[in-house]
């Protein structure tokens, strides 16, 4: 059924394949840049795909300006500041981020303080608050989860008032995400599972929760099924090309999906579980989505049940019994990636103590994707829900 | 033909909306200022809020708003229009402020819907929305909650009485409010 009324935007190219990344020089002269500015991590660096970037650039006239490789997991406003004077003092014309999720949202909101001229992040806080638009910037992902190659949002961490900052706009967007398998083959095991599972969250609450249409549904089911054909072969074999492409096609699928369907209740309590016992996002939304999923069946039970399929779990023509198996499924996944790398599927496993349970849930409740969630999430839902998954 | 966006006139069905969407802001802001004093639930969730915040609720380009402001662990109605706020929960335009306004749907299905949206901490915004929620309790007739809310609230006696005396003195206060 259609719903009353939705939006839908992705106006990102999408550059897929093997070697893909030698394209980038190309595509930079396309968007009218020279001198890119290329944001990452240490880790990035040390795994060499720093290297395989500025080898792309090879005999073109592209110069990056400056590399910024001091990014942290959690990047905060005093980083982004940092990186939009590089960005001046260099003279650059254009952001690369080579990295994950925080590699990008520090990229996007450093090009927004380039662009809007100022170094208070606080005032674009909130939807749709920025009107100019950003500078070049081109997006080559090093995990398989975030999907941020393809969404309007970034989030950061404001040192001053101690609140996480989130922003969402049009001109947020990338110009161009490039899918090289190259980039994501040394991803540890584990980092492997957790972000496939991160995709797999975003794809599936995109498809049932309350802001759902039928442009992020193909999006969010053509992710599920890639991940469920793929995700366990890139963890047990890390170098398989063919799986780690399709990993990164479906986390960007379910990123363009959840970038317009949101996501739900185990995005809440994930957020919070970060937040309060410093669990990593992929790993609590691992643990957390067969019981966000069972938490909507009253509400959703048939919509979920439609995922079965793509789960490798042929349909029963029962709806209910159809949602169940989608949630086994969820579970098996989460069991087989547990023996093949040490993903948790509980949050006693993830370092949560059960006194931080009531501080979780009251946090969660706080989550604006708690909203979009089909059944309503007080602090006894949440509390609920995570003493199931404790 | 090319016409000036600034002499089409306003449609009379904009004006009408414009009108109710005007005073269903004036009753929420009264409402709200007095269910604050009253409702335990309600002054639970305002304990959370950030001291003298100022949220407004209002329609774009140029509709009707409101502006709100913690004080003491209750809510002062400021009056019409944007005071300086913290946040802003925006309708994008007035048809999309008339339906949750007319009870047809739930603030959250307009958040859903991208009808509606927060300037400023998201966070906050949520706060100011589950609140809210609480004062459509009082203000709403019972025969529309299962299109509002995702769980209907079940009102004691006691709240019920309350709801009665918010309904009685309702026309008092709006009177008083217009001025603001």
């Amino acid at each position: 059924m259609l719903p009353e009324y939705y939006e839908f935007i992705c106006p990102v190219k999408i550059l897929s394949g093997l070697k893909a990344l030698s394209n980038l020089p190309y595509e930079l002269t396309l968007l009218g840049a020279k001198r890119p500015l290329i944001v990452t991590d240490k880790g990035v660096v040390r795994a060499g795909l720093l290297k395989l970037v500025m080898e792309a650039f090879s005999e073109s006239d592209i110069e990056p300006g400056i590399v910024f490789d001091e990014t942290p997991p959690d990047s905060g406003s005093a980083v982004v500041n940092k990186v939009a004077k590089l960005f001046k003092d260099n003279k650059c014309d254009s952001f690369v981020a080579v990295g994950g999720g925080s590699v990008i949202d520090t990229a996007k909101c450093a090009n927004m303080i380039v662009v809007e001229g100022t170094n208070d992040l606080m005032k674009f806080q909130g939807v749709d608050r920025l009107e100019k638009d950003m500078k070049p910037f081109v997006v080559i992902p090093t995990t398989a989860g975030t999907g941020s190659e393809v969404t309007s949002a970034a989030v950061i961490y404001d040192e001053a008032s101690h609140t996480k900052m989130a922003f969402t706009s049009s001109k947020l967007f990338p110009k161009a995400a490039i899918l090289d398998p190259r980039m994501t083959m040394t991803m540890p095991a584990k980092i492997s599972a957790a972000t496939g599972m991160d995709a797999l969250t975003h794809a599936a609450e995109a498809y049932y929760c309350l802001a759902k249409n039928p442009v992020s549904d193909g999006f969010a089911i053509a992710a599920i099924r890639l991940i469920f054909e793929n995700l366990l072969t890139t963890v047990k074999e890390p170098k398989n090309k063919e799986a780690r492409l399709a990993m990164l096609n479906a986390s960007l699928l379910a990123g363009a999906a959840f970038s317009n369907s949101l996501v739900g209740v185990v995005h809440g309590i994930a957020h919070a579980t970060g937040g309060v016992a410093r669990v990593p996002h992929g790993v609590a939304n691992s643990i957390l989505l067969p019981f966000g999923m069972e938490n909507n069946f009253k509400k959703v039970g048939p919509i979920i049940g439609e995922l079965a399929p793509f789960m490798g779990m042929p349909p029963t023509g029962k709806p209910m019994k159809d949602a169940e198996n989608a949630v086994a499924a969820v579970r098996k996944l989460g069991k087989q990636l547990k023996d093949a790398s040490g993903l948790p599927t509980k949050l006693s496993e993830a370092g949560v103590t059960k006194e931080q349970l009531p501080e979780i849930a009251k946090a969660a409740i706080n989550d604006g994707s708690c909203t979009i969630n089909p059944e309503e999430i007080t602090y006894e839902v949440a509390l609920d829900i995570l003493k199931k998954a404790f | 033909m090319k016409q000036k966006t600034s002499t089409v006139k306003p449609t009379l069905s904009y004006r009408l909306k414009k009108t109710v969407v005007g005073i269903a802001l004036l009753a929420l802001g009264g409402t709200f200022e007095k269910v604050s004093k009253h409702s335990a639930e309600l002054k639970e969730e305002i304990k959370d809020w950030r001291k003298g915040i100022v949220i407004s609720l209002g329609v774009l380009p140029k509709g009707p708003a409101i502006s709100l402001k913690e004080e003491n662990g209750t809510i002062r109605y400021l009056g019409r229009g944007y005071k300086n706020p913290d946040v802003k929960i925006l309708f994008k335009n007035m048809d999309s402020a008339f339906i949750p306004f007319t009870a047809q749907m739930g603030s959250h299905i307009a958040f859903v819907q991208h009808r509606a949206l927060v300037h400023g901490s998201v966070v906050d915004g949520i706060k100011a929305n589950r609140a809210m929620a609480i004062v459509q309790a009082y203000l709403l007739p019972g025969i529309v909650f299962g299109k509002v809310f995702k769980v209907p609230p079940k009102l004691t006696l006691k709240q019920k009485l309350f709801k009665l005396y918010v309904y009685l003195t309702m026309g008092i206060d709006m009177a008083l409010n217009a001025a603001k």
